[in-house]
């Protein structure tokens, strides 16, 4: 048994200290890893209950990131929690492993301080990690601070091990600016926090010897697309099982999540789309434009997969023009975020003025006065009835403005 | 009947096959007897993984598995991290008594080609001997990788014709020496470490009990003669593996503990290196007169290492 | 002579690889895993193969029998017993029942021959013969036992 750890109503914890607590109280049974900034503390951490006690599972520190997703695979397909952290590089070696996770449908928790890839390198957060991870088949969640990493980190083994959808999920935040941010964070007691998780619920487990199974087997062209559209369906059903989940965690902490957050989006006339901590400087920023008139609004998919093509689609339908704020090098190409909210936007009757900002590459810093900035930008849009800047920029860039495109809607 | 100890052929027969038919691999080829015989030589249960590979496509193409107890195949590299992460959540669910039957014997086994184990495999391998899980590793060595072809690996023996270190008018195949996996695995300390062959099955099998009896990790390489990329006959698979134990190609030894070596085989009759050679397509070449001097030089290595072996065998330490 | 009522277990060997019935998505198994068995197989190491209940995944259930060229024949009146058959089998398909080798599974052997190699019984109690050589004339034609030679 392990030993009980005190926790209080309030604690100052950052991002990766709430994670490896969600951790602790989810009695994880394996987790393996292998530490890389910005994300080693959570492993840390996991280090410390483990050699205090608190902790009864397996710790594997093995010598790669892919070895730790090989290990989580084999763990989990051998019937229990399993959970590992990474960033950046080690998320790009675990990739190979990521897509062998989902196409097994087992529930790993993977919690990732984003950071930016290389090359050049850089240690920072920006969100080139998480959208790598993007057609993995992995569900993945976004926290916006340190609190919500701890919510979505005990809500990701809820939904990832829930019997009908059985998939792997991410647990997104900034690297540094959320994973190294000391904040008030108000968590669960350890029996509330186990109670709303749950035991799990073993699914064709290699070690029930009534019954052997066999996993990763080869698929070709008669049987491989069949595989694969189950997979999909089930990740895009797991949509309303995820909000099922957010209620009921909602109920228990009053922090009830969506799987897009809006706010001030009422009579919104201008919005930010974002991820990750930006979210909550474009909200201090509408807050401040409101009060001079302007209506800015936010809206922030707290689940980034299954993209919310219905509740996007939804949020922004009123709104007049949108800026979609990337922070991934898009490698020649509109940003994903951009892409995927116009194209959810396409379907509706308004098709609002959609544009897309490049920001924050590398941890460079996203200010409110920046935010501001975008959204009168939308709203000179709106004004003249039409997008009168490059429907790509680069926002926070030194050197001679950068952007791509011009409207043909004009 | 528990399989404790396997007298002679005809005891060992009684056991049942857990490795089914209607797989896919070549006619005569030597991996599946090995594997038979590792799965018919125990009676526990078996948590088997398998890198990518010949065995590997060969035994689990949809709708169809050959395997009658759990497996797991995820990729080219990493079946000793899967069955380290089997084995840590065996250990975490036995502690936690969540186990279906937490007092039935299961063992670990990873399989791996050359290619996996010597090559792509190495470092996943490595780290998975350094952290000391409970399981045991078997290399099925045919020198190749033969699932894409036949390519070089670093186990490749040199002067052997591969497609990509191929014999030709400016070559006489491969330049690099054989990768000592035993020795590299011994040097991990591991409580056993063997070289074993199929035609010699007893010493196999006993082999195979007694990594499986071991707790720790465990590594074994197993010579498996391919018929197709070594190009002989298929029927010719347990010859073709006779003559590489009995030239002493592939002695058959053992290290415990990382430094006791016993030497399982010695053959009554030691046959020149030439016979072995001579009895595969892959080294036809070097019978030409101007590679002569590449038989004798494969002579002169085995010859060094076969006197190695046997001191190591008798200092004892 | 084979075992004819070993050869007849019902599930086995019934389909050609390739030749199964094709499912829609939606009837696929969740990631991919295959059972081995039906039912409950605790203890299936001590069962024989006639006395298991393969799943339809299992390739025990499948054939390879049109790999063949050539198939061995079994003698019985020259076999020994030895099981080195059994032991150097790569397909699983030497049927040894209580130290007995009772004769070949055509629907798993792919004619590689190993099994006539390694038999050890002057004359050989296996031989190769071409696949669509009946059974009866196989044994009928069976070599007498050779004189060794001397050295």
């Amino acid at each position: 048994m392990a030993e009980k750890y005190e926790i209080k109503e309030t604690e100052v914890w950052d991002g990766n200290y709430a994670i490896s607590q969600a951790l602790r109280q989810a009695q994880v049974d394996v987790v393996a890893a292998y530490p890389i900034t910005p994300s080693t503390p959570i492993v840390e951490n996991y280090g410390n209950y483990v050699a205090n006690g608190y902790i009864d599972g397996e710790f594997v520190m093995v010598e790669s990131e892919h070895a730790a997703m090989s290990g989580c695979v084999g763990a989990a397909a051998a019937g229990g929690r399993v959970a590992t952290a990474t960033s950046s590089q080690g998320f790009a070696l675990m990739v190979e492993v990521l897509y062998q996770a989902s196409g097994m449908r087992l529930p790993i928790v993977l919690t990732v301080a984003n950071r930016a890839l290389a090359s050049p390198l850089n240690v920072r957060g920006d969100h080139s990690d998480m959208y790598l991870g993007r057609d993995s088949g992995w569900i993945q969640l976004d926290a916006f601070n340190a609190e919500e990493a701890y919510d979505m980190t005990l809500c990701a083994f809820r939904i990832g091990e829930h019997l009908n959808v059985r998939l792997p999920v991410m647990v997104h935040q900034d690297g540094f600016l959320t994973s190294h941010t000391a904040q008030n964070i108000h968590p669960l007691s350890d029996e509330e926090a186990y109670g709303f998780v749950g035991d799990y619920k073993c699914v064709d487990e290699m070690l029930d010897f009534t019954r052997p199974v066999t996993y990763g087997a080869q698929t070709e062209e008669d049987w491989h697309f069949e595989h694969k559209a189950k997979q999909h369906k089930a990740l895009m059903d797991s949509r309303t099982i995820i909000d099922e989940i957010f209620a009921e965690y909602g109920n228990l902490t009053g922090r009830t999540y969506k799987r897009v957050e809006s706010y001030l989006m009422e009579d919104a006339e201008v919005a930010i789309v974002a991820l990750g901590s930006s979210v909550e400087t474009c909200r201090l920023a509408a807050e401040e434009l409101r009060a001079e008139g302007v209506k800015a609004g936010v809206v922030a998919p707290r689940c980034f997969r299954p993209f919310p093509f219905d509740a996007v689609r939804e949020a922004l339908k009123d709104v007049k023009a949108i800026a979609c704020l990337d922070r991934s090098s898009p490698g020649g190409a509109m940003g994903a975020l951009f892409n995927e909210v116009s194209a959810a936007l396409y379907s509706t009757q308004a098709r609002p003025m959609v544009t897309n900002f490049i920001y924050g590459l590398g941890g460079r810093d996203f200010s409110v006065k920046e935010a501001k900035r975008i959204f009168m930008e939308q709203k000179a849009h709106v004004d003249a009835g039409h997008i009168t800047t490059p429907i790509q920029q680069f926002s926070g860039l030194r050197g001679p403005k950068l952007g791509f495109f011009e409207t043909k809607r004009s | 009947m528990a399989i404790t100890s396997i007298k002679n052929l005809k005891e060992f027969s009684t056991n049942n096959d857990r490795f089914e038919g209607a797989h896919l691999l070549c006619p005569g080829c030597a991996h599946s007897m090995i594997v038979r015989e590792l799965m018919n030589c125990t009676d526990d249960n078996l948590v088997i993984s398998t890198n990518t590979g010949c065995l590997e496509v060969s035994t689990a193409v949809y709708p169809y598995t050959s395997w009658d107890t759990s497996w797991i195949h995820i990729g080219f590299e990493n079946a000793a991290t899967a069955i380290s992460g089997a084995e840590a959540m065996y250990k975490a669910r036995k502690r936690k008594g969540t186990l279906k039957d937490p007092n039935a014997p299961v063992k670990f086994v990873a399989f791996g080609g050359d290619g996996s184990t010597y090559d792509i495999g190495f470092q996943w391998l490595s780290g998975a001997m350094e952290r000391g899980h409970d399981f045991t590793y078997i290399c099925l060595d045919n020198e190749n990788y033969a699932n894409t072809g036949g390519q070089r690996s670093s186990s490749t023996p040199v002067g052997a014709t591969t497609t990509t270190a191929q014999a030709g008018s400016h070559s006489y195949g491969k330049k690099e020496k054989k990768k000592d996996i035993v020795s590299i695995m011994a040097a991990h300390g591991a409580p056993y470490v063997a070289q074993l062959a199929p035609n010699k099955w007893k010493s196999m099998a006993q082999g195979f009990q007694k990594a499986l009896g071991t707790e720790g990790p465990c590594f074994i390489n197993t010579v498996s003669a391919c018929t197709t990329e070594w190009r002989f006959d298929p029927k010719d698979t347990i010859h073709i593996t006779d003559l590489a134990t009995d030239s002493l190609m592939f002695p058959i030894y053992e290290i415990i503990e990382g430094h006791e070596l016993n030497i399982l085989y010695r053959p009554k009759n030691v046959i020149p290196v030439e016979e072995y050679l001579a009895a595969q397509g892959r080294y036809r070449h070097l019978f030409k007169p101007e590679h002569k001097h590449v038989i004798e030089s494969i002579q002169k290595e085995i010859d060094q290492k076969w006197e190695m072996l046997q001191r190591r065998e008798e200092a004892r330490i | 002579m084979q075992d004819q009522d070993l050869c007849a277990a019902q599930n086995r060997g019934v389909r050609e690889l390739g030749a199964e019935k094709l499912v829609g998505w939606d009837e696929v198994q969740q990631g991919v895993v295959i059972n081995s068995f039906e039912g409950d197989a605790t203890g299936i190491v001590h069962q024989k193969a006639e006395e298991r209940i393969y799943s339809d995944f299992n390739s025990y259930t499948a054939t390879v029998a049109s790999w063949r060229v050539q198939k061995p024949v079994f003698n019985i009146d020259a076999c020994i017993d030895c099981q080195n058959c059994w032991v150097w089998c790569p397909d699983s398909s030497i049927i040894s029942r209580d130290k007995q080798m009772l004769g070949i599974d055509y629907d798993h052997c792919k004619g590689c021959g190993v099994c006539v190699e390694v038999c050890p019984t002057n004359p050989k109690s296996l031989l190769m013969f071409a696949e669509h050589t009946e059974l009866d004339t196989a044994l009928s034609g069976w070599p007498e036992k050779t004189k060794k030679e001397e050295k």
